[in-house]
């Protein structure tokens, strides 16, 4: 203690000579603008670069969680992708309806919207349940497309759900003809490959190559004239030697059905009681 | 002693009203200005004022000539440094027996030699100090040093000639 207070005692000048320098310093970085200014600007760039070593430090121990906050960021982009992707492909399906049916279309035609809730692809005879049912419209018979192409024909009805014979079923049937001339045959679907069906009875003059667009033909006033079915992919003669029996690569892809369209034709019934009169 | 402390506090306000009113004005060959008023702190008696005390007029002194100047510190600070190290400056030059602490330089006590070396040495400590503060920054290097180097000549000639006139 006493040599602590001979020291401050020895060198108290020092302390006099630093508290006087300090004042002065406080005076010229108070009261002197240019020197102020540089005093800030340069102690702000000294603190700007402590905080960025911190950041730099710190950072790291924050990475969990900011881990996290990303991935549920992510989850909730990846959602609203899917639900947009939805909407546009519900939009554009739309529109190919109308630029598909915009062809065929007469006022005769009535369309209904509907969403498929049950779908099979694995067994000989396949069935597709759309959420709507009679009490929206849905007659039997009336046909079934999407924005591809045609899907099938309703088979029952319930007063909320349908059930529609998908072509993917041996018993389905379908008149189509082969775009650009009028050669008909009745399409059918064989047990085995979902992606395929057959066309038969179509006459031996009649002229096509591998390729050609299948659509249907508007016989059967269940389906207007010329909506897609598919594509010629293969042919050869059948036993009888009177008729072609072509491959037929449909447009459908029947994996992935959702929203589809019913035709209500205003003149099935009259057409019906005509033909059993 | 009574006396002599009226006469230090009389050239207290001369120096300080000359430096102020007239010698602040004055620029020559566009970087010297002399800077009179420490010349009290090179006379004053080392037995009348201790370190202590030369520091504490320094730095009334220095304020006094920054109020006028509106330099606020910068002239405070310079001086303070100057009365801070002119005992060291004085056991430096001063070949007498004397103890540092109770002597009065002056060309009579010091020589013509003696006394130049230590103005001229304690001037540049100032003027370094002032002018740095004053400009402030690094880059105009060259014209700081020229404005140094003058002012430290002009403000040498000026005190060196009062200190003449004083001591004939």
């Amino acid at each position: 203690m006493r040599k602590l207070l001979q020291f401050l005692h020895q060198y108290n000048y020092w302390f006099l000579f630093i508290i006087l320098e300090v004042t002065s310093f406080i005076l010229i970085f108070k009261y002197n603008n240019y020197q102020h200014s540089v005093y800030l600007t340069s102690a702000n760039t000294a603190t700007g670069k402590m905080y960025e070593w911190k950041s730099t430090v710190t950072s790291y121990f924050h990475l969990k969680s900011i881990n996290e906050d990303l991935l549920d960021r992510n989850i909730e982009l990846e959602k609203k992708i899917a639900n947009l992707q939805a909407t546009i492909r519900e939009e554009y399906s739309l529109e190919e309806d109308h630029r598909l049916l915009d062809d065929v279309v007469t006022s005769k035609y009535k369309f209904f919207k509907a969403h498929v809730v049950q779908n099979s692809l694995n067994s000989a005879n396949n069935f597709i349940t759309l959420d709507k049912g009679s009490l929206d419209g849905i007659r039997p018979e009336m046909g079934v497309i999407d924005g591809n192409g045609v899907v099938g024909i309703v088979y029952k009805t319930s007063p909320h759900y349908s059930w529609v014979m998908s072509l993917l079923n041996t018993k389905s049937n379908i008149s189509c003809k082969i775009a650009g001339n009028n050669y008909f045959g009745n399409l059918t679907w064989e047990y085995g490959d979902v992606g395929y069906a057959y066309l038969r009875d179509l006459p031996r003059h009649a002229t096509f190559s591998l390729g050609d667009t299948i659509v249907t033909s508007g016989f059967s006033a269940i389906f207007p004239e010329g909506i897609l079915v598919g594509t010629i992919d293969d042919m050869s003669d059948i036993d009888d030697g009177f008729s072609f029996y072509l491959k037929v690569k449909l447009s459908v892809d029947f994996g992935k059905l959702d929203g589809v369209r019913v035709i209500e034709n205003e003149d099935l019934m009259e057409r019906k009681q005509l033909g059993e009169d | 002693m009574a006396a002599r402390y009226i006469n230090y506090i009389l050239w207290f306000f001369g120096l300080l009203i000359v430096q102020v009113l007239l010698l602040n004005n004055v620029l020559v060959f566009g970087y010297a200005t002399p800077y009179l008023y420490i010349y009290l702190l090179f006379f004053m008696d080392s037995s009348l004022v201790s370190r202590n005390q030369l520091m504490v007029w320094a730095f009334f002194l220095g304020l006094g000539v920054d109020i006028g100047s509106n330099t606020l510190g910068m002239n405070a600070a310079a001086a303070v440094l100057l009365a801070f190290s002119r005992p060291m400056l004085i056991s430096m030059f001063c070949q007498v027996n004397d103890d540092a602490n109770n002597f009065r330089p002056s060309i009579r006590n010091m020589g013509v030699a003696g006394y130049l070396k230590y103005l001229s040495l304690g001037v540049l400590i100032h003027h370094i100090a002032l002018l740095s503060i004053e400009f402030f920054k690094i880059s105009s290097l060259s014209m700081l040093s020229l404005r140094i180097i003058g002012s430290a000549i002009l403000t040498t000639i000026c005190i060196f000639a009062i200190e003449r006139i004083r001591n004939n």
